[in-house]
């Protein structure tokens, strides 16, 4: 089990927390403490949540693409460190920064590390497309057990972001349709693409180099994110079938792309 | 007969420019409707949309596109028949826009709002013809009538395909070219299906109570000022947005 806690921009107040936190709720999480605020910048919503690792992804991409959200940030909190229910204002303390500075190992080993993810966020938004250098560091940084996660982890956030920002107005579009207006002029900012049908060809994947670690799982991700935001129904699967790091540069990266 | 019709081609060309810079405006708020939050923003969206495309796009165009036609005699308009034109026109798109919006995209679903607003820009220009009061028999051609029906009605299916399927400057400036087409292109072969007989100079009753094209020119300006400053607010507004959304 995990605490979270996450932090909830959106632009009005009202019914809030009914709403994300039945988006909690239906992603296997248990709501402990949750506090309401409004600033210059919009209302906040700051909620610790508990529930099973596995889950956090799909927890924070529903946050990700729900309407009421306009931006969010999770952290993961220390064992130990949250409050009982109901007690203490929040902020709360939040896990120190670096799973691979030697704490918490077991979180680390199964997840992304997300302090590390969240770091690197904001570069990669301002310096949109040319994110290859801070992906790069990101995946030297984390741990070798949480760099699946965490590429997975930031190609997802930043797919739902690109998807917000650039591709959003318009009709909601079915899975190929998606792929073909949506996710593959997206892809073509950062990469040669050749996409064909379901599935996605990446040419001299950048992160993936003879040898690599990646396992193009920062463009799962991306497109995860992408896809799951902007076709009906929601739920996209990315499977990697083919990663030119594990044949010695060879061949295109081809990543399948399903409901 | 239509060859009494002589036109003034810069204003032929300024109703082009009217009904795109009215698509313009009407399907940049058109692809909002999806993402309205409640059901007050997505009626207030869809007539917004639906003001923009029937009053902006197909009824100023429709009056630039008269006044730039000379029918070698005096023409007024009927105030009432005019302003139930633009009402109709305005219901339609809004009609229209607001199915093409709703829920996923589908055919079934783009052939009835492009119907819905194919046969609002065609009824906005019959009325609007309605409307003319001058000093001769007059008549259709009903061949060109269905044909300038059967194009408003494609144009406007590709066009709001266009508008809602893809994403980018070809939605953006490929949506309202085509809608322009398709007012502009309905209008004029409506106007080529007009036929005009002398009557020997009798002119109708209610020719004097009737608006002359300098009120209609004052109203056009109006309309425009109106759409640019919308169009203008939309791009300031999605600038704004664009800046707000963090990673």
């Amino acid at each position: 089990m995990i605490e979270l806690e996450i932090q909830i921009l959106s632009d009005r107040r009202e019914g809030l927390l009914v709403e994300l936190g039945r988006v909690v709720v239906a992603s296997g999480f248990t709501l402990l403490r949750q506090r309401v605020y409004q600033d210059s910048q919009g209302a906040w919503l700051v909620m610790v949540v508990r529930g099973e690792v596995e889950r956090q992804l799909g927890l924070e991409e529903l946050l990700a693409t729900h309407n009421r959200v306009l931006s969010f940030e999770a952290t993961l909190l220390a064992p130990g460190a949250a409050a009982p229910v109901g007690v203490a204002p929040l902020p709360v303390p939040r896990a120190p920064n670096g799973a691979t500075n030697g704490s918490p190992p077991s979180l680390a080993a199964v997840g992304p590390d997300v302090s590390k993810v969240e770091t690197v966020l904001p570069q990669l938004a301002r310096d949109y497309p040319k994110i290859f250098p801070w992906l790069l560091a990101l995946e030297h940084e984390v741990a070798a057990e949480a760099r699946e996660a965490s590429l997975l982890l930031a190609g997802r956030r930043t797919g739902i972001w690109v998807y917000k920002r650039d591709y959003e107005m318009g009709g909601k579009l079915g899975l190929i349709d998606s792929i073909k207006r949506i996710a593959s002029p997206a892809l073509r900012a950062l990469v040669t693409v050749d996409v064909r049908e379901r599935h996605v060809h990446i040419q001299n994947c950048p992160l993936c180099p003879p040898g690599g670690h990646s396992g193009c799982k920062f463009f799962s991700g991306f497109l995860e994110g992408m896809l799951g935001a902007s076709a009906a129904p929601q739920t996209v699967f990315v499977r990697n079938v083919h990663c030119r790091s594990h044949s010695s540069g060879a061949g295109d990266c081809i990543l399948e792309v399903s409901h | 007969m239509s060859a009494h019709q002589h036109y003034n081609l810069l204003l032929v060309l300024l109703s082009y420019v009217i009904s795109v810079l009215g698509s313009f405006t009407a399907l940049q708020l058109a692809v909002l409707i999806p993402l309205a939050r409640t059901s007050q923003q997505r009626i207030a969206a869809v007539l917004a949309a639906g003001a923009a495309m029937g009053v902006g796009a197909i009824w100023a165009m429709h009056f630039i596109a008269m006044l730039a036609c000379d029918m070698g005699m005096p023409v007024s308009y009927d105030p009432l028949l005019t302003a139930l034109s633009a009402v109709i026109a305005f219901a339609a798109c809004s009609l229209g826009l607001s199915i093409a919006s709703s829920g996923a995209f589908s055919w079934a679903k783009l052939a009835a709002a492009g119907i819905c607003m194919g046969l609002g820009v065609t009824s906005m220009h019959y009325l609007g013809m309605a409307a003319v009061i001058m000093g001769a028999y007059t008549s259709y051609d009903m061949n060109l009538v269905a044909t300038s029906m059967l194009i408003a009605i494609v144009a406007s299916v590709v066009a709001l395909w266009l508008a809602f399927n893809l994403r980018g400057p070809l939605q953006m400036i490929g949506s309202a070219l085509v809608m322009g087409l398709a007012v502009c292109g309905m209008h004029y072969t409506g106007m080529a299906a007009f036929n005009i007989d002398e009557n020997g100079g009798q002119a109708p009753a209610g020719v004097a109570g009737g608006m002359r094209g300098d009120n209609l020119g004052a109203t056009i300006f109006v309309v425009t000022l109106v759409l640019l400053i919308g169009a203008l607010i939309i791009h300031y507004k999605r600038q704004q947005r664009r800046a707000a959304i963090s990673i």
